[in-house]
């Protein structure tokens, strides 16, 4: 992966401007979905490129050893050899971005990954996910630990009372010790905007996070109500390039929640292209958090090559 | 193997993840064009008309210039068999109980939606438009039009009482336009009861497969009829006997040789030009929505014309640096392409564009054009001008598609003055996130239409027109069928042609005054009303004014040109402050004028009584005028509305706004009651006014000014008097005058309306007839209120 964001000091004349339209956004996030349709041989490309991007999660109460292995299996060869041979693409070495697993359970993530032989990262949830309501020594302690077992890569909560309660020098901070408390693995910081209020403030906490130093930006966790949106995704890919022409940095844009079928991955891949260009379109700076997605892109493939619909025996699981 | 093809383009695609092609099949438009032998002749009555020695002009795909069809070329008698039919089915269709016709219109839209494949990939291959754009838009905007008109028809008995469809209408349509154009008229007259005949330009066959859909509904066939033919059968159509109304819609000098050309005709004219729209850009705006409407203004196949884009300097830098980022995004190509955002519009589009973008450059202005969008012709990029220098020509014509032309403003007044500088008054997006702030400017804006935060939205319900020099004819909403309604009983329109009037001589020739003999009687009040008070003519002279039995009554001061050039700067420099009063205010004053009215109803009764008025009548004449000044004091109270659209959020305000500086030239009979009649709602509605009394009895209406002298503020009211066909030359021909009601002669009417083309002003004459001021439909209609005010809708989307 590449370099990390530094950040920048904390510039509060960057969000004291800030205008965000909603109706605006709103308009733009519904003319995006019908603006570029992609069919064919693009289309085949086209997925074959999302599972690329996704970050194969799983988190659920119930997970075990077993179940984060078959996942970890699954982000080895996320598509069928025979599908990936008839594209002439089995030798691009098409994986999963990264698993993306509870911290509790890297261990299990890390093993298996070993014991298939790839160098895939392993993601770990932390600060009190999903709701980020602990104590922060705890938080921190989390990333440390998780970091210890082997993640490579951190996915962050925002703490919601600082963004709610306008405190955005203390969020500054707060995700300033998240980075420090990271070391070398990477900060995906998770802004959980169904539970930010408006546009504007998904904007602001965008800007803080970034200027704290995160390497990606995430929609949300997955758990609230209101997911990955694209209207919120706008908001944040403008704040994206914002920060890119200010500071040169490039963060990467992460988002996850209720993102399932084929078609709506290939509408997040256009909303990069269009908003950011083909620069972001790479693991390093795009990741789609997903769990069902893999397999729904993989029936079309498979319904791409054969020219048939696939039978749910057809696919292995993850 | 095709096999290895694919698999290998599908390992290309993955590393550089471009877009492909995404085609549109437009087999079903070719299979219908087939169904002609690619041979397209006039629509009417249900029918397709071959007839046979008729040219053809070829119908061309802009993008590969291959032809896909020949539309045949209308002759004189085709437009005549044309006119007759729809006014053989205007008996039944305009008698029909409205219910029925909505039931018609149902089935209309239900027959768009059928075969709206059809008609989306057919007016994409011969526009050259995107098709996302027609297929996702303006089809089912055309549906809900068709739906909102059938309401409206429902309703007609109950919501438009008072009023009668006109008759038959004829539609003129310009060279490169969307189908909904036609769309927009054609509903609402068909609603109301009109019947039309549409004429098309030379090759177009999306109005005909309309016209094939509205044919082919089994009954009615002879509502709506196309035809595709030259320039020269615009003036063939209107002047059909039974053809009421032309609604044209194109460019603004094409408009105004038809306003000539049509002058004393005897259809109706409404007129809706040019394409350019305005966007203004404020500091407190959020700069990439604002970039996502420009983008909607004119670089998206939504809009016919370009865009003039005023953005605050203290974001200038900014702001452009995100509209030339947002440019490398667009894509253009095929229109038939699902994934293009601009198509190409054909060779003539091409050129207006290359030609301002060439005269811009060689005037010092700098265009931008992204490197990575294509530009190889028939294409045009979406192109950005900038630093053009105001004073140069082509920064004061109009911009083309797909032109945006910037230019920078320091303050909200500034921003105002620049954007109300500009002969266009079609429509603007105000672009700020402070509710005050946008209001004003959106209030400010001498538009037809106001988005705040957004661009280019419609709905049916909204009516959308303009001012100034882009027409005063309306679509959608309540003011689109009142385009195409009259009062109920009035007379249809005949030509009021007069052959040998010359409209270089009209006015001209000065009648010399000479003392005629001693006055009998008190003497009235001299000299002309201006500014607030009565002073000289410039010429110094007066005319004699005689009562019924030939007697001299008295001398009154005999005004010309530069009085009223005196009168209109008065009127002028008063607009303002009478068009910021609220209504209320303007009531009382109309109220106390009433009263003013009575207190001098002894010499205003003796004065009526002299020209041969009865004692009772005129002393009815008197209290009817006090009762209307009291009754448009109080009728504006209640003005304009709020709607509810579909495609946003938030509210629409139906906002009815002064014309500016009216102009009125009242007739001669009724001396007192017809001049309050016109006052009254001019002023209500917030106008100033420059008038001009009856001829054969200006006394009254001057005492009348004594009382209006001291009441009213100096300049709202400006009585002239004088040789009445000298001050309409004067008025008719003034460009600073935002509107002209003329009741007197045929010859004079249609001189207005001939020299109305100067600036495009609405005018409302009478060409001859007289009308029965003191009947209350014809004296105080609410004709007279639609007349006295413009509509602007005002868009304001919500949501946080």
């Amino acid at each position: 992966m590449s370099a990390h964001n530094r950040g920048t000091e904390l510039d509060l004349s960057c969000i004291s401007k800030i205008q965000v339209n909603q109706p605006a956004v709103l308009r733009r996030a519904q003319q995006l979905q019908a603006l570029r349709s992609v069919k064919k041989e693009w289309q085949a490309a086209w997925l074959l490129k999302a599972v690329t991007f996704i970050d194969l999660t799983t988190l659920s109460g119930d997970d075990t050893s077993c179940n984060v292995q078959r996942l970890c299996y699954k982000a080895k060869y996320p598509i069928r050899e025979d599908l990936l041979k008839a594209l002439d693409v089995h030798d691009k070495g098409i994986t999963t971005a990264a698993v993306c697993v509870y911290p509790a359970r890297v261990c299990d993530a890390v093993k298996a990954l070993k014991a298939a032989g790839c160098t895939i990262p392993v993601a770990s949830v932390a600060t009190g996910f999903p709701a980020g309501q602990t104590h922060l020594k705890t938080r921190l302690e989390e990333i440390r630990l998780a970091v210890e077992d082997g993640a490579t890569e951190i996915d962050v909560v925002i703490n919601r009372t600082l963004v709610l309660t306008g405190q955005w020098e203390a969020l500054y901070h707060e995700i300033r010790e998240f980075r420090k408390a990271c070391g070398e693995a990477h900060l995906k910081t998770i802004l959980a905007t169904g539970e930010l209020g408006c546009l504007t403030n998904v904007y602001k906490a965008s800007m803080i996070a970034m200027m704290a130093g995160s390497d990606f930006i995430k929609t949300s966790t997955g758990k609230e109500t209101v997911n990955a949106t694209f209207p919120v995704a706008i908001v944040m890919l403008r704040a994206i390039r914002d920060f890119f022409w200010k500071t040169g940095n490039k963060v990467g844009f992460k988002p996850a929640g209720g993102i399932r079928s084929a078609k709506d991955s290939l509408t997040w891949l256009s909303l990069v292209k269009e908003e950011l260009g083909d620069e972001w379109l790479t693991p390093e700076l795009f990741r789609i958090g997903a769990s069902t997605l893999l397999s729904d892109i993989e029936r079309q493939i498979y319904h791409h090559v054969t020219g048939r619909y696939a039978a749910y025996h057809d696919l292995p699981m993850s | 193997m095709a096999a290895t093809r694919t698999s290998s383009r599908a390992r290309d695609i993955f590393a550089t993840l471009e877009y492909g092609p995404a085609p549109e099949s437009h087999a079903c438009a070719l299979a219908w064009l087939d169904t002609q032998d690619r041979c397209l002749g006039p629509y009417v009555s249900g029918k397709w008309l071959k007839p046979d020695d008729r040219s053809s002009v070829p119908c061309q795909d802009p993008i590969t210039g291959e032809s896909v069809a020949r539309c045949l070329q209308a002759q004189p008698e085709d437009v005549a068999e044309a006119v007759e039919a729809a006014r053989a089915e205007l008996e039944d269709w305009s008698r029909l109980p409205g219910a029925r016709r909505a039931q018609h219109l149902t089935r209309l839209a239900k027959s768009i939606q059928k075969h709206q494949r059809l008609l989306w990939t057919l007016e994409s291959l011969v526009t050259g438009r995107a098709v996302r754009e027609v297929r996702d838009r303006e089809v089912p905007l055309a549906q809900q039009l068709l739906q909102y008109s059938a309401v409206q028809a429902h309703n007609q008995e109950e919501a438009l009482a008072g009023w009668e469809p006109m008759g038959v209408i004829g539609l003129i349509l310009p060279p490169t336009f969307s189908f909904l154009e036609m769309m927009w008229r054609v509903c609402p007259a068909l609603a109301v009861g009109c019947t039309v005949v549409v004429l098309a330009p030379p090759a177009s066959p999306t109005p005909l497969l309309l016209a094939q859909l509205a044919g082919e509904l089994g009954t009615f066939p002879g509502l709506l009829h196309v035809l595709c033919g030259p320039a020269s059968l615009w003036s063939v159509l209107a002047s059909q006997p039974g053809v009421q109304k032309v609604a044209f819609c194109g460019a603004v000098e094409e408009g105004r040789t038809l306003r000539r050309t049509l002058a004393g005709g005897g259809a109706e004219l409404g007129l809706a030009l040019g394409a350019e729209s305005l966007l203004l850009l404020t500091e407190a705006a959020d700069l990439d929505s604002a970039v996502e409407g420009v983008v909607d203004a004119a670089w998206s196949d939504r809009s016919l014309g370009g865009l003039r884009l005023l953005i605050q300097e203290s974001v200038w830098d900014d702001a452009m640096r995100r509209l030339q980022a947002r440019m490398g995004q667009l894509r253009v190509g095929p229109g038939l392409d699902g994934a293009v955002d601009m198509g190409a519009r054909g060779a003539a589009a091409w050129d207006l564009a290359q030609r301002y973008v060439r005269e811009a450059q060689s005037q010092g202005a700098q265009v931008f054009q992204a490197e990575t969008v294509r530009s190889t012709s028939p294409f045009f990029p979406p192109t950005l001008v900038s630093d053009l220098p105001p004073a140069s020509p082509v920064s004061q014509a109009e911009v083309p598609w797909p032109l945006v032309v910037a230019s920078p403003f320091r303050t909200a007044k500034e921003a105002l003055a620049v954007a109300n500088g500009t002969p266009r008054g079609g429509s603007a997006s105000v672009w700020s996130e402070r509710l005050g702030h946008a209001l004003e400017l959106g209030h400010g804006l001498r538009v037809g239409t106001v988005w705040i935060n957004a661009h280019g939205l419609r709905d049916p319900a909204v009516p959308a027109g303009g001012c100034k020099e882009s027409g005063s004819s309306w679509i959608g909403g309540p003011d689109g069928l009142w385009e195409f309604l009259r009062p109920s009983g009035s007379p249809a329109r005949q030509p009021c042609l007069c052959g040998n009037l010359s409209y270089e001589a009209f006015g001209l020739a000065a009648s010399p005054a000479i003392p005629a003999g001693p006055e009998a009687g008190p003497s009235a009040p001299y000299g002309l009303l201006v500014g607030g008070r009565f002073q000289a003519p410039g010429s110094r002279s007066s005319r004699p004014v005689h009562d019924s039995s030939g007697g001299l009554q008295g001398y009154v001061a005999e005004g010309g040109a530069k009085d009223i050039r005196g009168a209109v700067e008065a009127a002028q420099q008063a607009a303002p402050g009478w068009a910021r009063q609220v209504p209320g205010a303007r009531a009382a004053l109309l109220w106390a004028l009433a009263a003013a009215l009575e207190r001098r109803e002894s010499v205003l009764v003796s004065g009526l009584e002299r020209h041969g008025v009865n004692p009772a009548t005129a002393k009815a004449e008197l209290q009817l005028s006090a009762r209307r000044l009291r009754l448009w004091g109080a009728r504006v109270q209640a003005q304009g509305h709020s709607l509810q659209v579909a495609e946003m959020r938030g509210p629409v305000l139906r906002l009815r706004e002064p014309l500016g500086v009216l102009a009125i030239v009242c007739p001669d009979g009724w001396p007192l009651l017809a001049f309050v009649s016109l006052l009254a709602p001019a002023l209500a509605h917030g106008n100033t006014v420059v008038l001009v009394p009856s001829g054969a009895c200006p006394i009254p209406a001057l005492e009348v000014c004594q009382d209006m002298a001291s009441l009213l503020p100096a300049g709202v009211v400006n009585v002239v008097t004088g040789d009445r066909d000298h001050l309409t030359r004067c008025l008719a021909l003034h460009q600073d005058i935002q509107a002209l009601w003329y009741f007197g002669s045929a010859q004079g009417s249609q001189f207005v309306e001939w020299a109305s083309a100067g600036n495009l002003k609405p005018v409302w004459v009478n060409r001859g007839h007289q009308r029965a001021w003191d009947q209350e439909a014809e004296g105080a209609g609410p004709e007279l209120g639609l007349w006295a005010a413009r509509t602007k809708a005002l868009w304001l989307p919500m949501g946080d």
